[in-house]
């Protein structure tokens, strides 16, 4: 049974569009990344599984739970955590009160546990908390009663990089004990780094659901080289490689100026987007005279912008007729904790 | 069980306290002039400057006694009017302020249906009210001993005891603008603004031809002036005031049932 299946989940505000035809299930024991940028219909789909709205049309399942039957839904919260982006808490209390109020609703196991990494000052009123203390309050809160599966509406805004690089941990171990993430966010650096697939939301629609290393691998590595001749970009172009660019200080013929690396002799900076297996690409590249070559993974904001950039409507044509969202295998290895391999030859 | 009732009680502490220190002074200055004003006006000479209809509207020639004076001076306005009317607010503040502040989201993670949140939520609104009667039904007794001028304490102790449902009354409808309103100022202003308007609509209509207007207004089932001076308990409407009770409670549920909380 998937954590979370979504069928055809809309929902209107009055004629303004939330979310439309949302379809798509989120496995058990996945970190599901859901992207999009600001007013993109994110948290409308995490209030309407968590229950807080009715749908307009279509259903989803929530822990097998129907979110349209309000007792279901209220049985099945026992395992679910929900973490805001902007937590909502009781102001005029200690944090410790507020635990242990949350504590009595939903259950307390690992408050405790919680708090040594998640350390907000709980003798403190809430009110005099600090943006991040309220976050973690709101992790501790979100996690205490041992989930099975989690919301998080951006859950790192409001931490510091400290906070959030333990939050993202904090996940990826949790996932290993087998929770469920539903991962909202409009950060791609974070996104990539504990998420196993990604659906892209834009103007309320679905318009991208693929495995995270699928869409790295599809949308290939960034390749800068550096090499000790006049080169043609016809020289240079070899199968996988687009967006051929030359530039730098040997793009024209004679130039003594001369980078770090130049030592007066000409020298032309080459950078392409290559999509395929790493030999082929080094093997040509070592038939010129290699100065500098540094191969890093295609910023996902270019990807991401990808997705934005098209016709929307056009694109959830494409995921809905499974034209793209079948995730491919990967057929690059090495490139998961490497994402910037440097050959200095 | 019961853990959102609690904290929402012990959260409302602060301020029933306030109320109760400051209605507790407000009787104690009553209760200070009462014996000059008793003693030395003649209350049939100042009333006969008055519309006949006006003094048997409001109860005014039971000024010359203590349990009159109380009723009339404490009760009657400071009471109903004044208590009425915060219980009212502070009932549409509860889920209006909840969803407003995005506390809600919080709540309703937690596996607890809406209705025992509302529920719960409402009871904690009771608390201060206890806690305020408590108090001032001490401070009058014994201020009135004090004075000289002692009350029976069995009519005392009904004018509290039958204000509850009265103030019950009011939280429920505060709680039904609560869900109902779309912001949580609205809602603050319509209950308040409702304790205000039946009270002004049934002081006005008495001795009309709309008198059955008035018949709308939580303060006709409840009167302090007839329990204080005639010993005479409304149990009956103090029933209806109940039911009614019970009734706003089932319309605030399903609504908060329905409703999308944004």
């Amino acid at each position: 049974m998937p954590a979370i299946e979504t069928d055809d989940l809309t929902k209107y505000y009055g004629d303004v569009r939330g979310v439309e035809d949302l379809s798509f299930s989120v496995r058990e024991g996945e970190v599901f990344g859901f992207l999009g940028p600001n007013g993109a219909g994110k948290t409308t789909a995490i209030r309407t599984l968590m229950g807080f709205q009715s749908p307009t049309e279509g259903t989803a399942t929530v822990l097998g739970a129907d979110i349209r039957d309000a007792e279901a839904l209220r049985a099945a919260r026992a395992r679910v955590g929900f973490l805001p982006s902007e937590p909502g808490l009781d102001e005029s209390v200690t944090g410790r009160r507020l635990i242990r109020y949350h504590g009595a609703l939903r259950g307390d196991v690992r408050s405790e546990e919680l708090l040594e990494v998640f350390d907000p000052p709980l003798d403190r009123k809430v009110r005099e908390y600090s943006r991040g203390n309220k976050q973690m309050l709101a992790i501790v809160i979100a996690f205490m009663h041992d989930p099975d599966l989690v919301f998080m509406d951006e859950p790192t805004s409001g931490l510091d990089p400290l906070k959030q690089e333990e939050l993202l941990e904090f996940i990826r171990a949790e996932q290993r004990r087998g929770k469920t993430f539903f991962f909202s966010s409009h950060i791609l650096s974070e996104v990539r780094k504990v998420c196993d697939r990604v659906g892209i939301i834009r103007d309320g629609h679905l318009v991208e659901l693929e495995d995270v290393e699928s869409l790295l691998d599809r949308s290939g590595k960034l390749v800068r080289v550096r090499v000790g001749a006049d080169v043609d970009t016809e020289d240079l172009a070899i199968d996988g490689a687009h967006d051929v660019a030359v530039s730098g200080d040997g793009a024209s013929e004679s130039d003594d100026a001369g980078g770090p690396a130049g030592d007066g002799q000409d020298a032309t900076t080459v950078s392409f987007t290559y999509t395929g297996a790493y030999e082929p690409l080094l093997r040509h590249l070592l038939e010129f005279d290699l100065l500098d070559l540094t191969i890093e993974e295609a910023p996902l904001e270019d990807i991401f912008m990808r997705f934005y950039g098209e016709d929307p409507a056009e694109r959830v044509g494409r995921v809905e007729n499974g034209e793209v969202g079948a995730a491919s295998e990967s057929g690059d290895p090495g490139d998961e904790d490497q994402r910037t391999e440097r050959a200095d030859v | 069980m019961f853990e959102t009732a609690r904290f929402e009680s012990e959260r409302r502490l602060p301020a029933a306290a306030v109320i109760s220190v400051a209605l507790s002074a407000f009787a104690a200055m009553v209760l200070l002039i009462a014996p000059g004003i008793i003693d030395e006006i003649d209350v049939d000479e100042l009333l006969a400057g008055y519309p006949p209809a006006l003094v048997e509207a409001m109860g005014l020639e039971h000024l010359g006694t203590i349990e009159g004076f109380l009723a009339l001076e404490l009760y009657q306005f400071v009471w109903i009017l004044g208590l009425g009317a915060y219980v009212a607010y502070s009932g549409a503040s509860t889920i209006a302020g909840d969803v407003a502040d995005g506390r809600m989201d919080t709540l309703l993670a937690a596996p607890v249906s809406r209705r025992r949140l509302l529920l719960e939520k409402y009871l904690a609104l009771l608390t201060p009210v206890v806690v305020v009667n408590v108090v001032v039904f001490a401070v009058v007794a014994a201020g009135t001993a004090v004075i000289g001028e002692p009350v029976a304490l069995a009519d005392l102790a009904a004018v509290h005891a039958l204000s509850l449902p009265y103030f019950m009354v009011c939280g429920a409808a505060g709680m039904v603008a609560s869900v109902a309103a779309p912001r949580q100022l609205i809602a603050e202003g319509v209950a308040a603004g409702a304790v205000v308007g039946t009270f002004l609509l049934q002081s006005l209509t008495i001795g009309t031809s709309a008198e059955w207007v008035g018949d709308l207004a939580p303060m006709r089932y409840y009167d302090p002036l007839t329990v204080l001076t005639a010993s005479e308990y409304d149990l009956a409407g103090a029933g209806i005031l109940l039911a009614a009770t019970g009734a706003l409670l089932l319309v605030a549920v399903r609504v908060f049932e329905e409703r999308d909380v944004r």
